[in-house]
């Protein structure tokens, strides 16, 4: 079998990302409160740091994947920033 | 290239699109949950199935193609590698940051928890204070 | 039969549109918290954009700056200082209590 089959079966896949991409967006940004808000976002960014290694591989530039680590790192340091504020507000700082 | 090695590339792309296909599917149906459900700790369940199912496994799949896919030369191993480290990022980060979330929007009720007939956590943190 | 270049234009649309609604609800929003946290949208899907725009370099700059460092830079600012943007002397917001 030719390999640009399963690349074809992959570009049918893309448009469901993106559809997904769209409605955490949508509850991103009407959350009614603030964790909803930010477990949206944090929900779309490894999503999407899977999407991101997706596209390097069909893009055919391998330099790309490295997006995919630094993002998965640092939106899980926003989760423990807003987790801490929030715990700190609690104690009466 | 002699056959069998052609063999195996295959197999590993099969797998690799068969696993970010499931990815695909798991991530719609976690958007469409976490649109849909009522209050924060009922949207937690959408959060883990986007976590593991919607992040983890097309990341081993991107891992497996990768490796499968000849047009990328030699530097098939690096995307294969780098998609292998991000896919056990995740699985460790994200329940850690799902759960301090959960804690931290519990004991400061920025989210009510609805659906609740027995809240044995609130007594405990009761008791705790009262020691 | 979609190409890839057509997903690739659509994908750009769709993430500039989503960072301009976060940007105009972070200017207009008077809950400093819920604006960081719109910022951290915006900052996402320009991430996006530079990764498509073939510019990883820039990418792997700007997460750690405007992911990470800037939301934790303005939280402890206004832990610091009011929630509630708001006229002078208000006691801090209520927050949902």
């Amino acid at each position: 079998m030719d390999p640009s089959l399963f690349v074809n079966v992959i570009l049918y896949a893309i448009p469901i990302y993106l559809t997904a991409f769209t409605l955490y967006a949508v509850r991103a940004v009407k959350g009614p409160t603030i964790p909803d808000s930010v477990l949206a976002i944090d929900s779309m960014s490894y999503d999407l740091a899977a999407f991101m290694a997706i596209l390097s591989i069909l893009f055919k530039s391998p330099i790309l994947i490295a997006v995919a680590i630094v993002l998965a790192l640092w939106i899980f340091a926003l989760d423990i920033y807003v987790a801490k504020y929030l715990e700190s507000r609690e104690m009466g700082e | 290239m002699n056959v069998s090695e052609e063999l195996v590339n295959q197999v590993l792309m099969i797998v690799g699109t068969g696993m970010i296909v499931v990815g695909a599917l798991a991530d719609l149906v976690a958007s469409i949950g976490m649109l849909r459900f009522p209050n924060f700790f009922v949207r937690l369940h959408a959060a883990t199935v986007g976590t593991i199912w919607g992040a983890f496994v097309p990341l081993l799949g991107a891992a497996f193609f990768a490796a499968g896919y000849s047009e990328l030369g030699p530097y098939r191993w690096f995307v294969a590698g780098g998609a292998v480290v991000t896919a056990f990022l995740i699985l460790l980060l994200g329940p850690v940051g799902s759960h301090a979330l959960a804690r931290a929007s519990y004991k400061s009720r920025a989210a009510v928890p609805k659906p609740l007939i027995y809240d044995a956590l609130s007594e405990k943190l009761k008791e705790g204070e009262e020691k | 039969m979609i190409g890839l270049n057509t997903l690739t234009y659509l994908f750009m649309a769709l993430t500039s549109v989503i960072s301009l609604i976060a940007t105009y609800l972070a200017v207009l929003e008077k809950d400093l918290i819920r604006a960081v946290v719109y910022s951290a949208l915006q900052s996402t899907a320009y991430t996006i954009l530079f990764y498509l725009l073939m510019a990883p370099d820039i990418a792997l700059v700007y997460v750690p700056v405007a992911v990470g460092l800037y939301p934790a830079v303005i939280l402890f600012l206004v832990k610091k200082t009011e929630r509630i943007d708001g006229e002078l002397g208000s006691v801090e917001g209520d927050g949902g209590k």
